[in-house]
């Protein structure tokens, strides 16, 4: 052979060479994708009521796939979020999780924000035996014997607020108004301090149930005052939490313990409410100064990615797919009756505290605790380990 | 005969069976069956569930239809009866051995008891009044529900599962067609007829006999079985409700866009809209989930502004899905004279008005009127303006109550007589200014007229009889709207001899009329005896026309009668001069 | 005591009302349009006036006049556009009037959603009450009440005694007729509609001072006002601030006694039973 042809033929084995050595280990490498992203399915309330608090959820699940996935994956796969939005619909919701089970093939689900909409997709849940945690929704009865497949992360609404009646009577609080927005969660809770109330033989000298929109709570207000109750517990919302608040101020009185659910956790309440909403009582499942496992970094990966900080609903989508994630590399499957044995029976630390539930797959491991606004700023008060300050009474609402 | 009999005769007459509508309706009826059927075939879990979403919104959207679209009563709390019936169908299903079509079928009938109860109290309400009213008791059921603890208050019902999605789809869609016969029902009959003339006019609808009261609370009752079935079907579906779910109001809302996109009071319209809208809001909301609401805006204030008849409204335009003309036939039938009426023995007068006082506040409108038309007269009422002749003509047929006095007709005392019940009676007035069906055919509004008169079982006969002998045969098919003043005169005249009436009562029919058309109308006048009519009376200011045309004259003056008798002697009487002529004729 | 302090809860809750209905009863009652989205406008000014006390640091008050004429503007743009061209049909145009607005709501909602988020929102400004006489005056609601009660006054004033209010009152009455006398119909129902939406606007910025809102709630305000307006009498100033003050005395002892559940279904009970047992005064109205 003419040296030239010679120089051309080495020439072409050794690129040949070369291009199928790096087509090995390309493929080599697809090898670990090669059976394609673990789909995690779920929808959240974009749009809608529900929509301001959803978002935090969402992007706590984002943020831990993203985490996971900078950690390898799991199974060896890099796992996708396929979310869509809900528009804080039950109906919609139905129809969308039925998408992602049917069409889009996910291989593990998340429930969406808010009791409601959960209640609404857990028979699905239960006809597809998907084993399905579900951090939005906190309202114990949708975790009962029938509906197998749906798993708690967050504590019951039933437990929000529990320390403080205990805690107010051993101040020597006699007296106790109550109130309850109607709606399925805030009623729940309502009617669980109610029932601590008598257990702890305190008097219940108001109580009333009000629905949004009520633009004037001067009423309330008036006859809270009449009563004169040493503790005011309501199961509120954010728009309410803060008509009660000013309305009390307005018509007057200061009860000693002033305790609201939900509405004083969400910034907007103590920039709403100036110092009226100083020394007010709330609940929260999770609080920055947690020494869980993660925390800090959640708190700092979630501060530089969305710029702010989390707050609790973050902290349960997040713990959720961290859950999740354990539970799929303990099974090494995504065998979805698996998955359930195993959710059911192991105890999972996540940055918002011990994930464990009973056989019906309600939380028992979750927990809420208490905070208090003290001069303008949120802090934990209960329990006593992790207490950043000590409770102040009385409110005064200055 | 039986009204059966009548109507199976009437319906023959009209070869309704073939008149079911045009070739795009055929083609658009067979490509939604042919829909319907591959779904269940073809479709995946989500299809199935989609398709029966989107078969639920078209239920929907047919009940609202009825009571809106076709008689005009926009009502934004029909989830009323939904929730009604999904906590029917919960409780039924939950906590009896009923199976669960039974339970869906009870709530379906409790949602009709319960508009038949409110029905009748809501509907003395038009416009936005009635809208709110509804609303308002959507939202007092979500409260009474969400306290009510036997329902599960506000943590709400479970129920067992639904046997199977196809089920659901199945009972969704046998919902959704009976909703579609409905309004085939109401555009093709002369019930849906009576409604869509209460749309357009009632107090015009009433005066030619259409049982104004009984048509509304029908229709509403029909618009709220759909919503409750279909809210039944929904529970079972999703084996869950609670308040918030069972009564949003985004349901009504959703439900009016989809309408008034496909085209509001049409018999294809709800299908289009809720199909269309559904599929185009699925797709969105997977791809552009923020921006549904303004979407939804902008579909609303476009088709107002643009299209206001929707997509239907759009096909109209081509000539396709036009709506078919109410119990006609192919072409223009001979028709025939009636046969005379049957009239009380004895000299019964046609009509005896004694005493008759009208006070509006303290403005005394008529003051002590009497007025006798004997059989075979024609009298005629002449005053200045605002003597009270229209409204004593209003009071004679029932649009208002006098405080005093008495009023027989053919004997009877009709004074607290309902106005369409007068009107069944034979007594027949036209408007001083036309008050025609504007969105109805000539053939229409004369139909209307015919089947609540005195030739009820033969309707389409008669009907065609007064069409040709007052000249609008050829126009028959004519929207009312396009004809010109002459021919409107005319046609308020054929909608007077439609009833087969036995008083006429005509308000200036000659106003604004040629010498020739005015000729037209005392020809018709003249021969109006030949037709049955006992007596008439003629409220008039072409004096001309009518004084070598009446057999007496009376005359009013700030709701007095200032003279009465032969109308040579009243024209010369000093007080009529002085307060209306002028001079002597 | 507690009769004179319920009393007074219940008049200035009155006095909001009064602000709410009375802007939608210019529109309403006079013109004859059905503004379904009143609500909205009334969202869309009160965010954006917490958006912007929040980043000036000034008080919501001095935001009122600039809501006002910046609504104001937008709903003569809304008129001239949307409304206007329905007027040629007469008899319908009620109802296409309704449905307009109604897809203009969505708008308004869309748009609060996206430029200020779901979230429900206050101004703290004003949360306490003056005492005197040991009763308790809730201060943004008396502060809300003068604004009403001006409002109302001046508003009959208006259409009653001045020249420009009597052209209103004849174009809604018979547009022809009120042409025929050299009225420019048009502008009239221009100049209305704009007062009315700024009004509205108004209302908002008072709104957010009492109590938190959110895009969502515009339909409840809609739907309150148009239940103040149906009480009081629709186009009767005096009628609808006198049904206002009645339903709030009413829902304030309502709350006290019965609950906050029964406050808040008041106005449709009410509503209900007046349409129940006095239907003539409204089949008047609506005619």
């Amino acid at each position: 052979m003419a040296p030239r042809r010679r120089g051309i033929l080495l020439w072409a084995r050794r690129a040949s060479g070369l291009v199928l050595a790096g087509a090995a280990l390309v493929l080599g490498m697809n090898a670990a994708w090669a059976a394609g992203p673990i789909v995690v399915g779920a929808t959240i309330s974009e749009t809608g009521p529900l929509a301001a608090d959803a978002l935090f959820q969402l992007r706590g699940e984002q943020l831990a796939i993203a985490k996971a996935n900078a950690e390898g994956g799991w199974l060896g796969r890099r796992i996708v979020l396929k979310y869509y939005d809900d528009k804080s619909s039950p109906g919609t919701a139905v129809r969308l999780y039925q998408r992602l089970i049917t069409e889009d093939k996910a291989d593990l689900l998340l429930g969406p924000y808010s009791s409601l909409v959960t209640v609404a997709i857990a028979p699905l849940i239960n006809k597809y035996k998907m084993a399905t945690l579900e951090p939005g929704a906190s309202v114990p009865t949708i975790y009962v014997p029938g509906n197998k497949w749906n798993i708690q992360p967050v504590a019951s609404s039933t437990t929000y607020l529990h320390q403080l009646l205990p805690l107010a009577q051993k101040d020597g609080a006699k007296t106790v108004a109550l109130l309850g927005l109607q709606s399925a969660f805030t009623l729940a809770c309502d009617q669980a301090r109610t029932a601590q109330a008598k257990r702890l033989g305190l008097k219940i000298v108001y109580s009333t149930t009000y629905a949004l929109p009520q633009p004037d709570f001067s009423s309330i207000a008036l006859a809270i005052k009449n009563a004169r109750p040493d503790v005011v517990l309501a199961c509120t919302y954010y728009p309410d939490a803060v008509g009660i608040t000013r309305a009390l101020h307005e018509q007057g009185y200061a009860p000693r313990y002033l305790g609201e659910t939900v509405g004083p956790v969400e910034p907007a309440f103590i920039a709403a409410l100036g110092p009226l909403a100083n020394r007010i009582l709330s609940n929260t499942s999770w609080w920055p100064n947690f020494k869980t496992p993660g925390n800090r970094t959640f708190i700092a990966d979630y501060k530089k990615k969305f710029g702010e900080m989390p707050d609790y609903h973050a902290a349960a989508g997040y713990s959720a797919v961290e859950v999740l994630g354990a539970a799929v590399k303990a099974t090494h499957s995504l065998d979805q009756a698996k998955l359930r044995r195993w959710l059911l029976t192991h105890t999972v630390q996540t940055v918002q505290g011990p994930f464990k539930v009973d056989a019906n797959g309600r939380a028992i491991g979750a927990t809420q605790d208490m905070v208090q606004i003290q001069n303008g700023v949120l802090k934990l008060v209960s329990p006593p380990s992790l207490a950043q300050a000590k409770v102040l009474v009385p409110y005064t609402g200055s | 005969m039986s009204a059966w009999e009548g109507f199976l005769r009437q319906a023959r007459a009209a070869r309704i069976w073939s008149r079911l509508g045009g070739t795009s309706d055929v083609v658009v009826a067979a490509a939604a069956l042919v829909a319907l059927l591959l779904v269940p075939l073809t479709a995946t879990a989500y299809g199935l569930q989609l398709a029966t979403d989107i078969l639920a919104a078209v239920a929907l959207a047919y009940g609202w239809n009825l009571i809106s679209g076709f008689t005009g009563y926009l009502s934004f709390g029909q989830v009323s009866f939904y929730g009604l019936g999904a906590y029917a169908t919960a409780l039924l299903v939950s906590r009896t051995p009923v199976p669960w079509y039974g339970a869906v079928l009870l709530g379906g009938i409790l949602g009709a008891a319960v508009a038949l109860l409110l029905g009748p109290i809501m509907l003395r309400l038009r416009g936005i009044l009635f809208a709110l009213g509804m609303l308002g008791l959507a939202r007092i059921l979500g409260i009474i529900f969400n306290n009510w603890n036997f329902a599960g208050a506000s943590l709400g019902l479970s129920l067992p599962a639904a046997l199977t999605p196809l089920a659901v789809y199945g009972g969704m869609a046998l919902v959704a067609a009976a909703a579609f016969a409905c309004n085939a029902f109401f555009v093709h009959s002369g019930f849906g007829l009576d409604a869509m003339s209460l749309n357009e006019d009632e107090a015009a609808a009433v005066a030619f006999g259409v049982p104004a009261t009984r048509v509304k609370v029908i229709a509403f009752v029909l618009s709220a079985i759909f919503p409750a079935l279909v809210g039944g079907l929904v529970a079972w579906n999703r084996s869950y409700i609670d308040p918030t779910s069972a009564f949003k109001p985004s349901l009504d809302l959703e439900t009016v866009v989809f309408v008034l996109f496909g085209g509001i009071g049409t018999l294809w319209g709800p299908l289009f809209g809720a199909a269309v809208l559904m599929v185009i809001g699925e797709e969105l909301l997977v791809y552009l989930p923020n921006f549904e609401l303004a979407l939804f805006g902008g579909v609303v204030i476009l088709t107002v502004l643009v299209l206001p008849g929707g997509l239907v409204g759009l096909a109209n335009r081509f000539g396709w899905l036009r709506r078919p003309l109410v119990l006609a036939p192919a072409a223009l039938p001979e028709g025939a004279p009636p046969a005379p009426r049957a009239m009380p023995a004895g000299d019964v007068p046609v009509l005896e008005v004694r005493g008759l006082t009208v006070r509006f506040g303290g403005l005394v409108a008529l003051s002590n009127v009497s007025l006798t038309l004997r059989r075979g007269e024609i009298v005629s009422i002449i005053g200045a303006n605002g003597a009270g002749k229209t409204t004593l003509f209003n009071t004679i047929t029932g649009f208002i109550t006098p405080s005093v006095g008495r009023i027989c007709y053919l004997g009877r005392d009709v004074t607290r007589l309902p106005t369409f019940r007068r009107a069944r009676l034979g007594m027949a007035r036209s408007f001083q200014i036309p008050r025609l069906m504007r969105s109805l055919t000539v053939w229409e509004n004369v139909v209307l007229a015919s089947r609540h008169g005195g030739q009820a079982h033969r309707a389409v006969a008669h009907t065609a009889w007064v069409l040709r002998i007052t000249g609008l045969a050829a126009l028959w098919r004519e929207p009312a709207s396009r004809l010109s003043p002459g021919h409107q005169r005319q046609l308020e005249l054929a909608r007077v001899l439609a009833l087969h009436p036995a008083l006429v009562l005509l308000d200036e029919v000659m106003a604004g009329m040629t010498r020739e058309e005015r000729e037209g109308v005392r020809n018709v006048i003249r021969h109006l005896p030949e037709f049955g009519v006992a007596a008439v009376a003629c409220v008039e200011h072409v004096i001309a026309a009518v004084a070598d045309l009446s057999d007496r004259m009376v005359v009013l003056d700030f709701g007095h009668e200032i003279a009465a008798g032969p109308p040579q002697s009243v024209l010369r009487d000093p007080a009529v001069v002085r307060a209306y002529l002028g001079e002597p004729l | 005591m507690l009769a004179l302090q319920l009393a007074i809860n219940g008049i200035l809750l009155g006095g909001l009302y009064v602000l709410l209905a009375q802007s939608l009863n210019l529109i309403f009652g006079v013109m004859g349009v059905v503004n379904l989205a009143h609500g909205g406008f009334i969202v869309v000014a009160g965010l954006f006036t917490y958006w912007f006390t929040i980043r000036s640091g000034v008080s919501p008050l001095v935001v009122l006049p600039m809501a006002f004429i910046a609504m104001g503007a937008i709903g003569a743009l809304v008129q001239r556009f949307l409304i206007e061209p329905l007027m040629r049909f007469g008899s319908r145009a009620e109802l296409l009037s309704l449905m307009i607005t109604f897809g203009l709501s969505y708008l308004l909602v869309d748009l609060a959603l996206q430029l200020w988020g779901a979230d429900f929102v206050s101004v703290p400004y004003l949360q306490s009450s003056w005492t005197v006489a040991g009763l308790a005056f809730n201060q943004a609601l008396v502060i809300a009440g003068i604004f009403a009660a001006f409002i109302s006054a001046a508003l009959y004033a208006w259409l009653n005694l001045t020249l420009s209010g009597k052209a209103l009152l004849a174009a809604s009455q018979s547009p022809v007729g009120a042409i025929c006398c050299g009225i420019d119909v048009g502008r009239v129902r221009l100049v209305a509609f704009a007062l009315g939406v700024g009004l509205a606007a108004a209302a908002g910025v008072l709104v957010i001072i009492v109590t938190p809102l959110a895009p969502e709630t515009a339909d409840d305000f809609t739907l309150l006002a148009f239940v103040i307006i149906a009480l009081g009498g629709l186009g009767n100033y005096l009628g609808v601030a006198a049904a206002a003050l009645v339903l709030g005395l009413v829902q304030s002892a309502a709350g006290y006694f019965l609950g906050g559940s029964v406050e808040y279904i008041l106005p449709y009970v009410l509503l209900l039973g007046v349409m129940m047992l006095r239907p003539q005064r409204f089949r008047r109205a609506a005619s």
